[in-house]
């Protein structure tokens, strides 16, 4: 026979042949996407209880799916900030006003910490924990408050765990939280570039994008960081309702959170909340960039000092004498 | 031999490089936020940069002082005072109503100055015109400005109330500058802080210590 001719009888078949395994296998990913989806619905949830209602459902998969805080244009950042109110409403029950709002120009802030004033009242601890929502399942605080002897320089020699009436005589009260350093060897730890630091000089944590190594943990000299050990337990009605994506939002198991200088206040121009609870007027907040402030005043005219400042990390936090 | 000398002369350079590089980049951290603020100087306007500063809800009066040339303002005093204003009862006649001074005041306890030479009524408030506080130098003071009677002698805590060193500001840190009066904080017939029990407690880290 003509071997073209047998040929041009076979193509079809061929192609008949190739035109089946495509759709195989385009049947075979459809079929693997469902599962995955389906599997990834359920790590979501956990795989345990309910799958949630349909909205939850695709709320929680944007929100998986989404980009870095600081790769997110403006509107992804109301979007999902629509989407943590919406989710907070539905699996929680409570109407909270998150924002995202942006550094504000000229502003760099900075901390002082009055070591004469502070009587160890810890009004500022109690007022962390609840507008942070810290968890109060493992007891987090951000602030510690070392009582220590006269004399003492380091908080490693003080004592964190005083439960007596306050202040004692020859003592000195020491507080003790995230430095916000320029030079912040948390930041350079992490694998993710979960945490950074802002414009405004605050080092923030992106709660999404952190995968739990601790690495920053470990970088910190200074003991700044907390890690969330299990889910956090916050009553509904001791919850902050006014929150900051980069702040006081609800973290999950296994992230990590610190100090943030309340981000959700001081970039409203309000005071932090341990700032505006101190009860002895020892710290003292404001912008380092307006030599008019508080802040400036204070490193100008009194006799300041930061702590391991010989580690090079550049903390925005002194501590002064009167 | 060529490539002797050449061995030679890069081992004669590593140490003096190893020295140079590495304390560049500590000098170059070492300007760091300290030279980033001093260097800030020129004047930040609060209302241009933040929006929205909440309104206090606190009746404020304007510091007859000014920092660095600025106006800053005071929490008011005399709509807190519980039987301001003094002169209802105490208008230039004997107040005739019998145990009235320790009904009135007998709450307080007066433990202001040293041991040996305690201050007495008086010693800051006008006898004869009771809804006033006096200097030792015969200044009537207001009791709004009550921070002028204190600084007489607390002239240190005054200069640093002005500055910000002392005291705290109210609710912001932005916009208005309103500065907690000295009567605040410190009750002015017993300026001590009290020993009291602390707010909360902070839980040990590690179940071993």
């Amino acid at each position: 026979m003509d071997p073209r001719k047998n040929k041009i009888c076979q193509k079809p078949d061929k192609q008949n042949c190739q035109h089946n395994r495509q759709r195989d296998r385009r049947e075979f990913l459809k079929g693997a996407a469902r599962v995955a989806a389906f599997g990834g619905a359920a790590m979501l949830t956990g795989c345990s209880g309910t799958l949630g209602s349909k909205e939850e459902l695709s709320l929680r998969w944007k929100e998986y799916f989404k980009k870095h805080y600081r790769l997110m244009t403006p509107e992804e950042k109301d979007e999902t900030v629509q989407r943590l109110e919406r989710l907070a409403k539905i699996r929680n029950g409570v109407n909270i006003q998150m924002s995202s709002a942006a550094p504000i120009d000229g502003v760099l802030f900075g901390y002082a910490f009055n070591v004469t004033r502070c009587e160890g009242y810890m009004e500022c601890v109690a007022a962390c924990v609840k507008e942070n929502n810290l968890d109060r399942k493992s007891d987090m605080q951000y602030i510690r408050i070392f009582e220590m002897e006269h004399g003492q320089m380091s908080p490693e020699v003080g004592n964190a765990k005083f439960f007596h009436k306050v202040p004692v005589e020859d003592h000195f009260y020491m507080g003790v939280q995230c430095y916000h350093c320029q030079n912040a060897p948390c930041v350079k730890a992490c694998p993710t570039k979960a945490t950074w630091q802002e414009p405004d000089g605050i080092v923030v944590v992106d709660y999404d994008w952190c995968i739990g190594c601790r690495y920053c943990i470990a970088a910190c000299p200074y003991y700044g960081r907390r890690f969330n050990w299990n889910d956090p337990v916050v009553p509904k009605q001791d919850m902050t309702k006014k929150q900051h994506y980069l702040g006081n939002r609800m973290r999950g198991r296994g992230q990590m959170e610190k100090c943030t200088f309340c981000v959700q206040r001081s970039r409203s121009g309000r005071l932090p909340a341990c700032v505006e609870a101190c009860p002895t007027g020892a710290r003292v907040f404001g912008n380092l960039l307006d030599p008019d402030s508080e802040i400036r005043f204070v490193l100008k005219h009194k006799k300041v000092f930061r702590w391991k400042e010989d580690l090079g990390t550049d903390p925005k936090f002194w501590y002064f004498v009167d | 031999m060529n490539t002797q000398k050449f061995k030679n002369c890069l081992r004669g350079i590593l140490p003096a490089l190893l020295l140079i590089l590495p304390t560049e980049a500590a000098y170059s951290a070492e300007g760091g936020v300290v030279e980033t603020y001093k260097n800030a100087t020129a004047p930040f306007d609060d209302a241009t940069h933040v929006e929205a500063v909440l309104p206090l809800a606190v009746k404020t009066v304007p510091v007859s002082e000014r920092y660095r040339g600025k106006l800053f303002y005071t929490e008011a005093r005399k709509d807190k005072l519980e039987r301001f204003s003094c002169s209802k009862c105490h208008n230039n006649q004997p107040v005739q109503i019998p145990r009235s001074a320790e009904m009135a005041h007998g709450k307080i306890a007066l433990a202001h100055g040293s041991e040996d030479r305690p201050l007495s009524c008086f010693t800051c408030h006008k006898k004869d015109e009771r809804d006033y506080l006096v200097t030792e130098q015969g200044m009537k003071v207001d009791m709004d400005h009550s921070y002028q009677m204190c600084g007489q002698c607390h002239f240190r805590q005054k200069k640093d109330w002005v500055g910000g060193a002392h005291g705290k500001r109210i609710a912001n840190w932005a916009g208005q500058r309103v500065v907690q009066n000295c009567t605040a904080c410190h009750n002015p017939h017993s300026p001590r802080f009290e020993k009291r029990w602390p707010a909360t407690y902070s839980p040990p880290l590690s179940k071993s210590k």
